[in-house]
């Protein structure tokens, strides 16, 4: 790479003289960095990918998501509503335009074209791979994520590298919490809100002074949702914690754990487990009898899991979740109905919410890169921050321009029996719909300092 | 990320203790057997076979195709095992057999690579999600042992590892076969002398050991679903087992099996995110304490 | 100079320069290849890690699957401290870290150096698993856990009339350079060091490397702590390169595909992790995109490195070696240019111990006095007694003969005087001291050593590198930290390893390979690596076993030039040869002393010949 980047002569001939120089001076650590190369273009300085990424006739977005291990189901329906969402971008359709007059075709007329990389939901994989898209395919924007670890990671490396960067699946306060920047913009509901969302309806249908005993994965998603549904069942309805058994993400045998949380004396499991090791946490607590004793709580659903455990298991199960496609028999929510006849026309089946969280990623920034009039990422960091409200499948929400979350409300499910289906998907009653704005902490109460645009 | 102050501490209780006490014979059991065969193999042919774990996913996945074309357990097992023993003959014969006079060092770099080669091959052809073995129907559902209520397959485990275990002993320890396998790992010299095929003894050794493996990981299968890589974290622990057990030694192999699912299983009834690192705790102390191990014999080092 | 002959390179100043352009050139080249940036980076990090693991294994011979705990270590003391506490040198977090990881490597090796072979593997692999948890958990307040450390900053360089602010394009590839050069040049003086020759030594033959007079143990654990302070800044460079250190440093994976990595570049050449790093980013990233093979890449990596391993164990750099070298032919030893050599390094071994004869000389100043005393020496294999309580007396400057016949426990006797075995009781006094249960490696620093019955050479040297090997143990005792002084400036080294070569009629085959000796050369330099060591005290056991008549008159000639100021103690079954050559001799049989006496006095002696009857003919 590197050396045909540059577009112009000077570009290139600077960088050169500065490896050189850096050479002769100190054996080679003194080499000038590209991102302090001269002006290109004409009114911006050149930042992260920019111009070089929005120059030609098409842009690129890098998508990296898990494809294999505990989080692959939902990688793979995250992917759905990317492809979905850029396909409707590039033709033009008419679900965007209703989310926002301001989309059109394309995104400032470029099409968008994009990669696909699996992160393995680790990390380090994940910033590998995103650190490709930048490097080699000089990436407008990064996205995707269904673990926080990765949401986090790839927030500091956003930052760092001057791109945007849209959290797709990612539950942890940290995300736009203590770990975010200027540089992240996430979707989807979060463990604060969660909690505050849920408890309420827990309590009033479950009872006061409960025993709670936690499922955690170790890691800062399965952290801060124990945290915000221990204080607010504490708060809301005096239930105290007997155990919080802490399991490493991807654990396939939770028969240690689950024979601790079946002599802990607890009334109510809340699992905070997600992807496969939610799946197969359920049905080991099942094996061991523990869902007889315990009533189960999902405050941070997993898509798929009612048809992976089975319905009659999640029955009665409350949770709290981002999307459910029965939120369209509800005529508040249009754009709920148009997104699910796009999806199952295209797949033949109803979307969870990580299709959702990623369509509706793609179609807020192509708004922010419209009304920003550019790809320069200050100025799309500016438009996101403006916090202009546009339509979405779950109602008007907009960006809040402090800590970068989206107001949006939380979606409170209760599993339905078998029986009671009246359809292969239709696994869960809406029980309310919580408008979120009000919930929501305070936007520096989790320590967030958003860092510098430039 | 700091656990909440409490925990631990209530699930002291006596109840709690015999259930993890008995959960960790589940989780022995089955270490003893993986372990065995990995010590039966070092034993008597003084090769360390790092793909021991991708033998023990091997015999999973290969129950697994069995099971999706019968629909029966039996068939799944026995199926498992038995493809299993054949890789391991194969791979004995065509490429650990080349090794036995080069260093130590290349007999474990050529099996650690052929392990990789095993997983990534897994890979290629049923692709990394979760796949599951259901428990056969007499083994479905839950026992309750008054104390404590279990998922019976569990238990069957126990029994049908114990089993594989007791065939194991008797191969070893009342065959010919085993007397030369034995004798070896007395002296590796002594065989020699007698004039035994050392070749033919070393190919149904590694068969035999591979199956030890590859039947657990089709028995382990209902417990827990397969993945290509379940038999990388299963490794780490057979060393442990094996190095607490001592190398070489089949009782010794048992024992650190039996160890080494009690002290997980114990661990984490304080804290299961302790109970790994305690495990290599206790391996510590025993190498500082006793070099050979528990029933480590003078044979080989 | 004229040491190291083979592994010629390292004591050339042109590798350093050529590494140097190398790393400046290619940001031009190697794009064009299809390496991105990152993936540059990458190697050059991964390069770095390998170079400490190369040294281990492929140098030393020690196969650690462990070396994840210290990548990971380095990786995250440097993480913490730049994200968490305020640190703002990222230089000298890097620093922290990677002593942090010497640290640990300390406390690791010495529990698994107790160990050798798949001992030592399995518990490296334990090892590392331990660190992965301890991150991952109990720790996890420090390290982020399962979420690792982001935000990683990358350092800045003040340099009064600039500020360097190294960013993720370019500029990381030139510090990260900088850093790979900086211990590249490190690692080739170390290997050039003396140090560099006895890790050599010890992976060939470890034994003989104690019986010189090195402390194979502290070495082993020296080196394991070098690597260790090399995987500590790989995984420092990581999380500063990347802005992020991921929790998948410490995995098993990661050591895992630092084997493979080194395997596949090559072992024992430093540049084989670069190069097998190299192929292995490169072909990831070739197969996964441009033959959009998936998952499956690594599938294909496999298969490359069983191959690798069975057919071409010397890596892709050593098959280039190889193949340059039967192009070239065999090059002749006349390249040498002694003006190469650059610096004179001032040691410390300037007022170093006297030289080869200096010790037998004092010794030879008082005659008459007992230079080796045992007391009642016995040694009992369960119920079998190889040596029933010998009383055994050695004056200075006799030359000393033991025979009996076989099973007499003539070589248990040598064994345990040279402190290889440990006597089930009595004592050894030696020059005045009592040494029972010294060991080897310190017995023979005493000046006491032997040459062995079955050959125990370093069998993949030259002769002159053989006996450098026991010179220096000699000259620099058993343990001493001159990593990065050359080998070929510890004072007197050339002129004690001419002098022995001299001495052992080997001069003119000095630089070829041991494999390349016939037996009688073998047995000689056998001979010359005891007495290499200069020892005050030599025992030869059985020197003269399996020669051919000629050579057994030629070693028995060598055998009295080298007798002049010099105590010897020479078992052997041929029985004209002893008593030719000592003058007393010891009679061994059933593990007890039967007589001694002059050759004459034993010739004569009825209960010897009796002991002898058949023993005497199977000599």
């Amino acid at each position: 790479m590197g050396f045909e980047i540059g577009r112009t002569g000077i570009g290139r001939i600077s960088r050169r003289e500065a490896l050189m120089l850096g050479a002769g001076a100190a054996g080679s650590a003194l080499l000038a960095p590209y991102m302090m190369l001269p002006a290109q273009a004409a009114d911006h300085p050149a930042l992260g990918t920019y111009p070089e990424g929005s120059s030609g006739d098409s842009v690129f977005v890098g998508i990296a998501v898990p494809r294999t291990g505990t989080y692959a189901a939902q990688g793979e329906d995250e992917i759905k509503g990317y492809e979905l969402a850029i396909e409707h971008l590039n033709n033009g359709s008419e679900l965007m335009s209703k989310i926002s007059s301001n989309i059109k075709k394309g995104v400032l007329g470029k099409q968008v074209k994009y990669g696909i990389a699996d992160n393995e939901a680790k990390p380090n994989t994940a910033v590998q791979a995103q650190s490709r898209f930048i490097s080699e395919n000089k990436a407008v924007m990064i996205t995707g994520s269904v673990s926080s670890a990765v949401a986090v990671a790839i927030n500091k490396l956003a930052q760092k590298e001057k791109v945007i960067y849209l959290p797709c699946i990612s539950g942890s306060n940290d995300t736009t919490g203590k770990d975010c920047t200027r540089y992240s913009f996430r979707e989807c509901f979060y463990a604060q809100t969660a909690a505050q969302a849920i408890a309420p309806i827990l309590v009033k249908n479950i009872g006061k002074g409960k025993k709670i005993a936690f499922l955690t994965p170790d890691y800062t998603y399965g952290h801060t949702v124990r945290q915000s549904m221990e204080e607010a069942l504490g708060k809301q309805g005096e239930w105290t914690v007997a155990t919080n058994q802490i399991s490493p993400l991807g654990t396939t045998d939770f028969s240690t754990y689950l024979l601790n949380v079946a002599n802990s004396g607890a009334d109510v499991i809340v699992n905070i487990n997600f992807g496969r090791d939610a799946v197969l946490s359920i049905k080991q607590a099942k094996q061991f009898g523990i869902l007889d004793k315990m009533t189960l709580v999902m405050p941070y659903n997993t898509p798929f899991i009612a048809e992976q455990v089975d319905p009659d298991t999640m029955a009665g199960v409350y949770a709290g979740t981002d999307y459910w496609w029965t939120l369209a028999n509800d005529e508040k929510y249009p754009l709920a109905k148009m997104f699910n006849d796009a999806f199952s026309a295209k797949y033949g089946s109803n979307p969870e919410w990580g299709a959702n969280a990623a369509y509706m990623q793609i179609a807020m920034w192509a708004d922010a890169v419209e009304r920003a009039g550019s790809f320069y990422p200050p100025d799309v960091i500016a438009a996101y921050e403006k916090g202009v409200e546009i339509q979405s499948t779950v109602g008007p929400v907009k960006f809040r321009p402090e800590d970068h979350q989206l107001i949006r409300p939380v979606i409170i499910v209760k599993g339905k029996k078998a029986a009671d289906m009246k359809g292969k998907d239709d696994f869960y009653d809406i029980v309310e719909v919580v408008d979120g704005g009000p919930l929501m902490q305070a936007p520096d109460a989790f320590g967030c300092k958003l860092g510098d645009a430039a | 990320m700091v656990a909440t102050p409490e925990l631990g501490t209530d699930l002291l209780s006596w109840a709690n203790f015999i259930s993890q006490m008995f959960n960790g014979l589940v989780l022995g059991v089955l270490l003893a057997l993986i372990s065995s065969g990995l010590t039966i193999i070092y034993g008597t042919l003084g090769v360390l076979n790092l793909a021991h774990g991708a033998m023990f996913m091997l015999g999973g996945y290969a129950g697994y195709a069995a099971y999706q074309a019968t629909g029966s357990y039996t068939i799944a097992v026995i199926a498992g095992t038995l493809f299993v023993g054949i890789v391991g003959i194969v791979m004995e014969r065509g490429i650990i057999r080349h090794f036995y006079s080069r260093p130590q060092e290349d007999q474990i770099l050529v099996t650690f690579g052929v392990g990789i080669v095993f997983v990534e091959l897994v890979r290629h052809f049923f692709g990394s999600l979760a796949l599951n073995v259901p428990a056969p129907g007499w083994a479905s559902g839950i026992t309750s042992l008054g104390f404590m209520i279990y998922p019976t397959y569990r238990l069957a485990v126990v029994g049908i590892v114990a089993i594989a275990l007791v065939v194991l002993y008797i191969v070893l320890y009342r065959t010919r076969l085993g007397l030369i396998v034995r004798a070896g790992i007395e002296d590796a010299g002594m065989v020699d002398a007698l004039g035994i095929d050392v070749y033919g003894v070393f190919m149904i050794v590694f068969g035999i050991g591979a199956m030890a493996a590859g039947f657990a990981g089709i028995v382990n299968a209902p417990v827990a679903p397969i993945t290509p890589d379940i038999g990388e974290a299963i490794l780490v622990q057979t060393f442990v087992v094996v190095v607490i057990g001592g190398v070489g030694s089949f009782p010794g192999a048992v024992l650190g099996g039996l160890i080494a699912g009690e002290i997980l299983s114990l661990t984490s009834m304080i804290n299961p995110s302790y109970s790994q690192v305690m495990l290599f705790a206790v391996m510590t102390l025993v190498l500082v304490v006793s070099p050979r191990g528990l029933l480590g014999s003078q044979g080989r080092e | 100079m004229t040491m190291a002959r083979r592994s010629s390179s390292l004591q050339y100043w042109w590798p350093d320069v050529l590494t140097a352009i190398g790393l400046l050139v290619a940001p031009y080249v190697l794009p064009s290849l299809g390496f991105s940036q990152d993936t540059m980076n990458r190697i050059l990090v991964l390069g770095l890690f390998g170079i400490g693991f190369d040294m281990l294994f492929g140098y030393m011979g020690l196969l650690s699957f462990g070396q994840s705990a210290f990548f990971g270590t380095g990786g995250f003391v440097t993480a913490y401290l730049l994200t968490s506490t305020g640190l703002s040198s990222v230089v000298l977090g890097l620093l922290i870290g990677t002593i942090a990881a010497a640290i640990v490597g300390f406390l690791v090796g010495l529990i698994a150096l107790r160990r050798t072979g798949i001992y030592f593997a399995m518990i490296t692999v334990a090892i590392a698993e331990v660190f992965f948890f301890l991150e991952n958990s109990p720790l996890s307040a420090f390290t982020g856990g399962e979420n690792g450390l982001p935000g990683v900053p990358a350092p800045t360089f003040y340099l009064g009339f600039t500020t360097i602010k190294v960013g993720s394009g370019w500029s990381m590839y030139g510090f990260l350079a900088a850093c790979f050069l900086i211990g590249m040049v490190i690692a080739r003086r170390i290997m050039a060091s003396p140090i560099g020759h006895i890790m050599v030594a010890i992976r060939d033959n470890p034994l003989r490397a104690a019986a010189v007079g090195h402390d194979v143990k502290r070495y082993k654990l020296l080196v394991f702590v070098i690597a260790a302070a090399y995987g500590g800044l790989a995984g420092g460079l990581l999380g500063v390169m990347q802005g992020y250190m991921p929790p998948d440093a410490f995995t098993f994976d990661t050591s895992g595909q630092l084997v493979m990595q080194t395997v596949i570049g090559g072992l024992g050449t430093l540049f084989g992790p670069l190069v097998g790093a190299a192929i292995w980013l490169y072909l990831r990233d070739f197969l996964q995109g441009t033959l959009g093979l998936g998952a499956s890449w690594k599938l294909a990596l496999g298969v490359i490195f069983v191959l690798l391993v069975c057919f071409l164990r010397r890596g892709v750099i050593g098959a280039f070696v190889d193949l340059a070298r039967s192009l070239r032919g065999k090059r002749t030893a006349d390249d040498e240019e002694p003006g190469v050599i650059p610096e004179q390094v001032v040691t410390g071994l300037e007022q170093s111990r006297p030289m080869v004869a200096a010790r037998s000389l004092s010794a030879a100043s008082d005659a008459a006095d007992p230079i080796l005393q045992t007391r009642a020496l016995s040694k009992r294999y369960g119920g079998l007694v190889a040596n029933d309580s010998i009383d055994f007396t050695v004056r200075r400057g006799e030359l000393r003969g033991i025979i009996g016949p076989n099973g007499a426990g003539k070589s248990t006797f040598f064994k345990m005087l040279t402190c290889e075995i440990q006597p089930s009781s009595g004592s050894i006094v030696f020059n005045g001291s009592d040494i029972t249960g010294f060991g080897v490696t310190r017995v023979c620093q005493l000046g006491l050593t032997k040459s062995y019955q079955v050959n125990q050479l370093f069998s993949g040297l030259s002769v002159r590198e053989n006996l450098t090997i026991a010179v220096v143990a000699e000259l620099r005792g058993p343990f001493r930290l001159d990593m990065l002084h050359r080998v070929e400036n510890v004072p007197g080294l050339d002129e004690r390893v001419e002098e022995v070569l001299t001495l052992v009629n080997l001069s003119r085959r000095a630089d070829v390979p041991v494999s390349g000796l016939a037996y009688g050369e073998k047995r000689r330099l056998e001979i010359g690596l005891a007495l290499a060591t200069s020892p005050s005290l030599l025992l030869l056991d059985e020197p003269l076993a399996g020669m051919s008549p000629q050579e057994r008159a030629e070693t028995v000639q060598l055998l009295k030039s080298i007798r002049q100021g010099r105590t010897m103690v020479v078992i052997d079954h041929d029985m004209d040869a002893i008593f030719e050559l000592a003058e007393q001799i010891t009679v061994l049989a059933e593990g007890a002393v039967l007589v001694e006496g002059t050759p004459q006095q034993i010739k004569n002696n009825v209960t010897v010949q009796e002991a002898y009857l058949g023993g005497v003919h199977e000599a």
